[in-house]
């Protein structure tokens, strides 16, 4: 019995706006199991990225429950929340958001480091991942010297090296030209599996979201399991 | 603290040198003021006290004179007779080299040996010599070699007029040269030659067992006092006091400036960051975390700054010290500090200050960057908005500020040093309310703007739509211009008000006056046949007499101001509250006497007030007939007429003559007649035209300020450092903005002058906004703190030349700002600056 | 040790003259002034006329001079006391100078004063300097008064009594002196030879016997005091070669009516300087000059202070005398630790044989260090 990466149940979230209250996110209902990849489709303005910052735990949900790995991070309050995200959450963004003033290496080692991570076990896992991701060369490059994909890869990296319970990728391949986003994305769901990370990707590309074990779809809100094609 | 994140910050820190350094330069200026006054101060201070204790050594007890000095036989009485056999003779007396003033000392070295400790090891037949030969004395050897001058070399010096030319037989070592520096010791005998004062004592330093000194306190004659040598210096640091406070003060000026310095690079240094920092908390760096190493940057610049601070302010302390001296020297007493004296305290103190500071001012960038969302979506427009709406709070909160501030100096009765957090509270407060200013301003210019060019219709825009760097900006600079406007305001106020004192009080065409050899200046004075002859010269209408004499007093000393009235003498006093109705009566009649302001003020006296002073026969009270205006003594004065002082105290003596020509007659000419009519007596004397003490009292004024025009300049510097860093730093940050100007086809050059618009614009705002706080400034300088430190009340003039240079040094400071990134704006291609993120 | 610095140097200069026949350091201090040479200071190379009361008063044109006192005392309740008292002059040069200050002088007094409370064995001594000006310190003649401050010895007009007051942060003594003896010019009619070189002499004379009645204040009361005083005065201008150690000079006042001086100068060879010389002396005056060869001192029993070793106990053998004398103290710690140290004090004179009190008298020892 697999234990359940995202447990999400009846949340809701709404803004206001002016005197009136916008809602964002109705009753969402979703559960991702461990390891699992699941892409999140929807159209720009549908509440992706706050269904995103509500599962990462930097938006707080109206009501509902968001557990992921068994902890139910609704309940949590900071710092606790940081730490967990810090544990258990990677990111993969589509302006890949590296530290620009440190190296690939340095980049990738940033959440061994804050995870406490060994010294001595530290520039192994590293060196692992820069070969995972085939940036072995450009180790000592400070990101502004990087290609967008190369960044891309990196940012993968990054998410993934502390073995997190679920990575979080908003619109991963968004600035990267066909070739360079396949290949980002290829690595990204490869070594996911590896390490055995749930995978959420959210996309408003059907193309991208067909590479997912299942698609959910969010529409003004409201977010369904059903297929692809009746989403779109 | 996770050592990437460390790394990072650093590397941050050098990517951006500009940034860094200038603020880094900030610091350091603003810890080289700080340290660089303190240590002036303290060696000043450390110097009097050293000298104070070396000179007093281990007396528990002096008997004071009076104007006459001690007699001598008061000495041998209490040595033989009472059986004090722990008592030391004191001579002492001023002698001028050149434009220096030395302390002579005479000791009478046989009743030295429980006193002091002042020399070293002699040459074999100094003490000898000492004895025996006239004019012989010792140098101390760190004024000998600074004066280049050895043992049994000639030294030719002034004393009250006369030259002489004295024997340094040999030179004072001591345990600590800096405590005999600017001292000559000789024999008692030799410095009653010299001084010419044969059976006169200044001082008798005595041991006493407790009981002893009421039971001689008692016994003292009339005139003589018995103190504690350690209240009479106390006495005399207090005099000091005053003056020193504002020189501290001054220097936290600059630190202040330089606050908003930090304060603004930190803010930037956040704004800049704030994408990276929304990713840091993103991989779950925390709150405390990113707090942490903000404060960690900024605690690293404050560090390096304030060593570098330390290094500088040694450096401007040799300077200030010769400053700080001559004003005492000039205003208080006599004082040779040579020397600096180095402090770890008050290098500690400054670094303390320098460090602390600058985390101060990144505290709230610190607590902004610990409150970044971590989501990167963050627009700036958003960032703009919420500037916006905390603006009505950032107001309110600099209004209530600027209340307190007030508060705070209404209530806080004469404190000088709540007087000064007022004046910073209002400055703050002030600082608070100007980027609410900006933008109303800009709201207002938008309007008017709308029919100007595009550029100015660009620049304008830019300032409002980017508040939270202008006004942050804006509010450093108008701060810095404001201090060296208010500074300039009070300055100015104080010398048109001593101006226009002196030319009112100065009510003869000749003064005549007795040179002195005392440091209390109160001994020289005129045989009393000088004014008969003067008055007998037929260019001479009419004369008086003055004479300024320190009494001892049960508070202590007490200056009094003994005046021989002519027929205007009366004009020379203006009073602040109407004086008794008969006030002239009453006081040639001795029934009445004159309070200077600074003393009603210091004493918490009014006209109709009684006061008592201690005379020959007895303790005497006198009312106050009318409080003067009175910029000469910041201790106070009482005036009394010379025919009360003279039946009191039996002292008819007087040290000036006031000479009022007949019309028509030529001060000139006067002068050479009252020279010749004056001729054959045996007197030293100086002879001024009421222009050359209008001239030299201004020229003292001017030497007193000196140090603060230099403390003001260099509160304008780290000003200067603080513009050009925040302009800069804004300009930069724009880089993008405007690289996708270019690119929508901006010409450099356009490009450049919109820069140089916006920054002058900004320097025109902060100019603007000066004015009110630098007038404010100079208020509360005049009202609180002028007053409450020396007692005098100074009519504000608003010179409009201040008005503009304000005006100017802030645009001017805020264009040079701008040429550099202008100049690099113009350089960068378009397609790099748009890549660069 | 004294604080102010150049006052070494003053120490120095004075230290000499603190004894009887000092000039080996005063010498030296001499030349150390920076050659004060004795220019211009009148010096004793012949005898000359003594007249009395005037040359009780000061010599001021010799260099140095003193009025040295000093007894063993015998209090009301039972308790034995000895003195020291000497008020020294010093001119660093022999003209004054003329000034409107009254502290500028040529002359500098130096007082000593000891006191030995001999049933405590409790010593202690003082100094003091002044400069003779400003009322401070001076001498007078007709009558008599020669004062360093609240010290006090003058001489009552007319009647040849002395009086001396000596008050000190310890005790206070006040004596009325009555001469008990003529004055005994010493050496050739008061010239006393200290060097082979002419004018390396100084003049002395001694009262060698004066009856003493005062009062003792001594740690809270006031104690009736008699007994025996010794006078000396001498004033003189000399130096001497350097070849002296020290000296030991006794002063004896035998219960016989006799009293006895002499010094026996040290050279640093050890051996007994010829120069030494003495003199014996009873109520009626002058009995015999006393030459080196006349008389045998042996010293028997050392007290040791630091580095001094001071011997205490002396074997006196005097020619003509049949009995050895034993001359002894009661008190070994009369050392004078001042700004020049030396030993200073009351001794007891007793026939070896029998351990006969004869008499008693002073003792002083300079040159141990």
């Amino acid at each position: 019995m697999q234990r359940l990466a995202v447990d999400i149940s009846n949340l809701s979230r709404s803004y206001r706006e002016g005197n009136r209250s916008h809602p964002v996110i109705r009753n969402a209902e979703m559960q991702i199991q461990a390891g699992e990849c699941v892409a999140l489709l929807g159209r720009s303005g549908s509440g992706k990225s706050t269904l995103l910052n509500l599962i990462a735990g930097i938006d707080r949900p109206d009501s509902g429950e968001i557990s992921i790995d068994g902890e139910r991070i609704t309940q949590l309050k900071e710092p606790a929340l940081t730490l967990f995200r810090r544990r258990q959450i990677g990111f993969v963004y589509q302006f890949f958001n590296l530290i620009p003033t440190l190296t690939t290496r340095e980049n990738i080692a940033l959440p061994l480091e804050l995870n406490n991570c060994s010294i001595a076990t530290m520039p192994k896992k590293v060196a692992q991942m820069l070969e995972a991701v085939n940036l072995t060369e450009r180790g000592d490059a400070y990101p502004d010297q990087l290609s967008g994909g190369e960044q891309q890869r990196v940012a993968i990296a990054r998410a993934l090296v502390h073995r997190p319970a679920l990575v979080l990728a908003d619109e991963p391949t968004g600035n990267l030209d066909q070739a360079a986003g396949e290949n980002a994305l290829d690595l990204m769901i490869a070594l996911a599996r590896e390490e055995q990370s749930s995978l959420l990707l959210v996309t408003h590309s059907l193309t991208v979201a067909q590479r997912a074990d299942r698609i959910l779809t969010l529409q003004q809100g409201q977010l369904s399991e059903q297929g692809a094609e009746l989403a779109w | 603290m996770s050592r990437l994140l460390l790394i990072s910050a650093l590397r941050h820190l050098h990517r951006h040198p500009w940034q860094s350094w200038l603020s880094i330069l900030g610091i350091a200026l603003g810890v080289a003021v700080i340290v660089g006054v303190d240590l002036a101060n303290q060696s000043a201070r450390q110097a009097f006290l050293l000298s104070a204790e070396s000179l007093t050594g281990k007396a528990t007890h002096q008997i004071i004179g009076g104007p006459a000095g001690i007699p001598e036989d008061l000495y041998r009485e209490l040595r033989i007779e009472q059986g004090l056999r722990q008592a030391a003779p004191i001579v002492e007396g001023l002698v001028k080299l050149g434009a220096e003033n030395l302390q002579l000392i005479g000791v009478d070295p046989l009743a030295e040996e429980n006193f002091r400790h002042l020399s070293g090891e002699l040459a074999a037949d100094a003490a000898r010599r000492l004895f025996l030969e006239p004019a012989s004395v010792l140098l101390s050897s760190i004024t000998a070699s600074r004066l280049g001058v050895a043992a049994d070399d000639n030294l030719t010096v002034t004393i009250a007029g006369r030259e002489v030319t004295l024997q340094v037989v040999d030179l004072l070592e001591g345990d600590n040269p800096a405590v005999l520096e600017g001292l000559l010791l000789a024999d008692i005998s030799t410095a009653q030659e010299l001084l010419d004062s044969p059976g006169r004592l200044d001082r008798i330093d005595l041991i006493l067992q407790p009981g002893q000194a009421e039971r001689l306190a008692d016994t003292l004659p009339p005139g003589l006092h018995l103190e504690v040598p350690a209240s009479r210096t106390r006495v005399m640091m207090e005099m000091i006091d005053a003056f020193q406070i504002n020189l501290a003060a001054m220097s936290l000026l600059a630190m202040l400036v330089g606050a908003f310095l930090i304060y603004n690079t930190m803010t930037f240094s956040v704004l800049r960051r704030r994408q990276l920092l929304a990713t840091l908390r993103l991989l779950g760096v925390t709150r405390q975390a990113l707090f942490r190493l903000l404060l960690l940057e900024a605690a690293l610049m404050g560090l390096v700054g304030a060593g570098a601070g330390l290094v500088l302010g040694i450096f401007t302390a040799q300077y200030l010290v010769e400053l700080v001296t001559r004003t005492i020297n000039d205003l208080y007493f006599v004082l040779t500090v040579k020397q600096l004296i180095i402090q770890p305290v008050v290098l500690l103190k400054g670094f303390l200050v320098g460090v602390g500071v600058t985390l101060l001012a990144a505290l709230a960038p610190a607590i902004e960057a610990a409150g970044t969302v971590p989501v990167s979506a963050l627009r700036r427009s958003q960032l703009e908005q919420r500037v916006h709406r905390g603006l009505p709070w950032v107001g309110l909160l600099g209004i209530a500020a600027l209340l307190l501030g007030w508060l705070l100096i209404a209530v806080s009765g004469n404190s000088l040093l709540a007087g000064f957090s007022g004046l910073f509270l209002i400055i703050s407060g002030y600082s608070l309310l100007v980027p609410p200013g900006v933008a109303l301003l800009s709201r207002l210019s938008n309007r008017t703007g709308k029919r100007r060019g595009l550029l100015v219709r660009f620049a304008l825009r830019g300032i409002g739509a980017n508040l939270s760097r202008t006004g942050l900006s804006i509010a450093s600079l108008s701060v810095a211009v404001a201090a060296t406007l208010g500074v300039s305001i009070m300055i100015s106020s104080f010398r048109a008000t001593v101006a226009d004192w002196l030319a009112y009080t100065l009510r003869s065409d000749i003064y005549v006056s007795a040179v002195s050899s005392r440091a209390s200046s109160s001994d020289a004075t005129l045989l009393p046949e000088t004014r008969q002859r003067i008055q007998a010269l037929p260019e001479v209408a009419e004369t008086s007499t003055g004479r300024r004499v320190t009494i001892q007093s049960r508070h202590g000393p007490v200056d009094l101001l003994v005046l021989d009235f002519a027929s205007n003498t009366h004009e020379g006093f203006k009073f602040l509250e109407p004086p008794l109705a008969d006030l002239w009566a009453g006081y040639q009649r001795g029934e009445l006497l004159l309070t200077s302001e600074p003393y009603a003020y210091r004493h918490g006296l009014r006209t109709g007030d009684p006061i008592i002073l201690d005379t020959l026969e007895g303790p005497l009270s006198l009312t106050i007939g009318g409080v003067f205006y009175d910029y000469g003594s910041d201790q106070g004065l009482i005036g009394l007429p010379a025919s009360a002082y003279t039946r009191y105290w039996g002292d008819a003596a007087f040290a000036t003559v006031g000479v009022i020509l007949q019309p028509g007659v030529e001060p000139a000419a006067a002068t050479s007649a009252i020279r010749q009519a004056l001729e054959g007596f045996d007197q030293d004397l100086r002879i001024r035209s009421n222009r050359e003490i209008r001239d030299y009292s201004i020229g003292i004024f001017d030497r007193t300020f000196a140090i603060t025009q230099v403390l003001r300049l260099l509160a304008v510097g780290v000003a200067f450092i603080g513009v050009l860093s925040a302009l800069m730093a804004l300009q930069l940050e724009r880089t993008r903005e405007q690289a996708v100007l270019r690119a929508t086809g901006f010409t450099p050059g356009q490009l450049s002058r919109l820069t140089l618009l916006q920054t002058s614009l900004m320097g025109l705002y902060a100019g603007l906004f000066s004015l009110p706080l630098g007038w404010l400034m100079s208020e509360v300088l005049i009202e609180v703190i002028n007053r409450r430190a020396f007692g005098w009340s100074i009519t504000t003039q608003l010179p409009v030349n201040a008005v503009f240079e304000a005006l100017l040094l802030a645009v001017v400071a805020a264009l040079l700002a701008g040429l550099y990134p202008a100049w690099r704006m113009s350089r960068v291609s378009p397609a790099l600056a748009l890549r660069e993120e | 040790m004294p604080r102010f610095a150049w006052f070494i140097v003053l120490i120095l200069l004075l230290s000499g003259c603190g004894n009887p026949a000092p000039e080996t350091e005063q010498f030296q201090v001499a030349e150390a002034l920076g050659g004060a040479s004795d220019a211009g200071f009148a010096r004793a190379t012949n005898p000359r006329e003594f007249l009395f009361p005037q040359d009780h008063g000061p010599h001021p044109e010799f260099r140095n001079e003193w009025w040295y006192l000093t007894g063993n005392l015998h209090a009301e309740d039972g308790r034995d006391f000895a003195y020291q008292a000497t008020l020294f002059r010093i001119a660093l040069q022999p003209e004054p100078i003329d000034s409107p200050s009254a502290w500028r002088s040529n002359q500098i007094w130096m007082g000593h004063a000891a006191l030995s409370d001999l049933q405590a064995g409790k010593h202690t001594a003082f100094e003091r300097f002044a400069r003779q000006g400003a009322g401070l310190a001076g001498a007078e003649s007709l009558p008599l008064r020669v004062w360093l401050e609240d010290w006090q010895l003058q001489q009552a007009g007319g009647t040849g009594v002395w009086k001396l007051q000596i008050p000190t942060e310890e005790f206070d003594l006040r004596l009325e002196l009555k001469p008990a003896s003529p004055i005994i010019l010493q050496g050739d009619n008061g010239l006393s030879q200290k060097s082979r070189t002419p004018g390396n002499a100084s003049y002395y004379y001694s009262i060698p016997r004066l009856t003493a009645n005062g009062a003792l204040s001594y740690r809270g009361e006031t104690l009736r005091v008699n007994g025996q005083s010794w006078l000396d005065r001498e004033w003189s201008t000399s130096a001497l070669g350097p070849d002296q150690q020290g000296w030991d000079w006794f002063s004896l006042q035998l219960n016989d009516g006799r009293n006895l001086m002499f010094y026996q100068l040290r050279r640093k060879d050890g051996s007994v300087d010829p120069l030494s010389a003495g003199s014996l002396s009873d109520e009626r005056g002058l009995r015999q000059h006393l030459r080196p060869e006349m008389i045998r001192l042996t010293p028997l029993k050392y007290w040791v202070s630091g580095n001094r070793r001071y011997p205490i106990e002396w074997r006196l053998e005097l020619e003509g005398e049949p009995h050895p004398w034993r001359v002894s103290t009661r008190l070994a710690d009369q050392e004078m630790r001042l700004s020049v140290t030396y030993w200073e004090g009351a001794v007891e004179v007793r026939q070896e044989s029998s351990g006969d009190l004869l008499g008693k008298g002073y003792l002083e020892m300079t040159g141990y260090d």
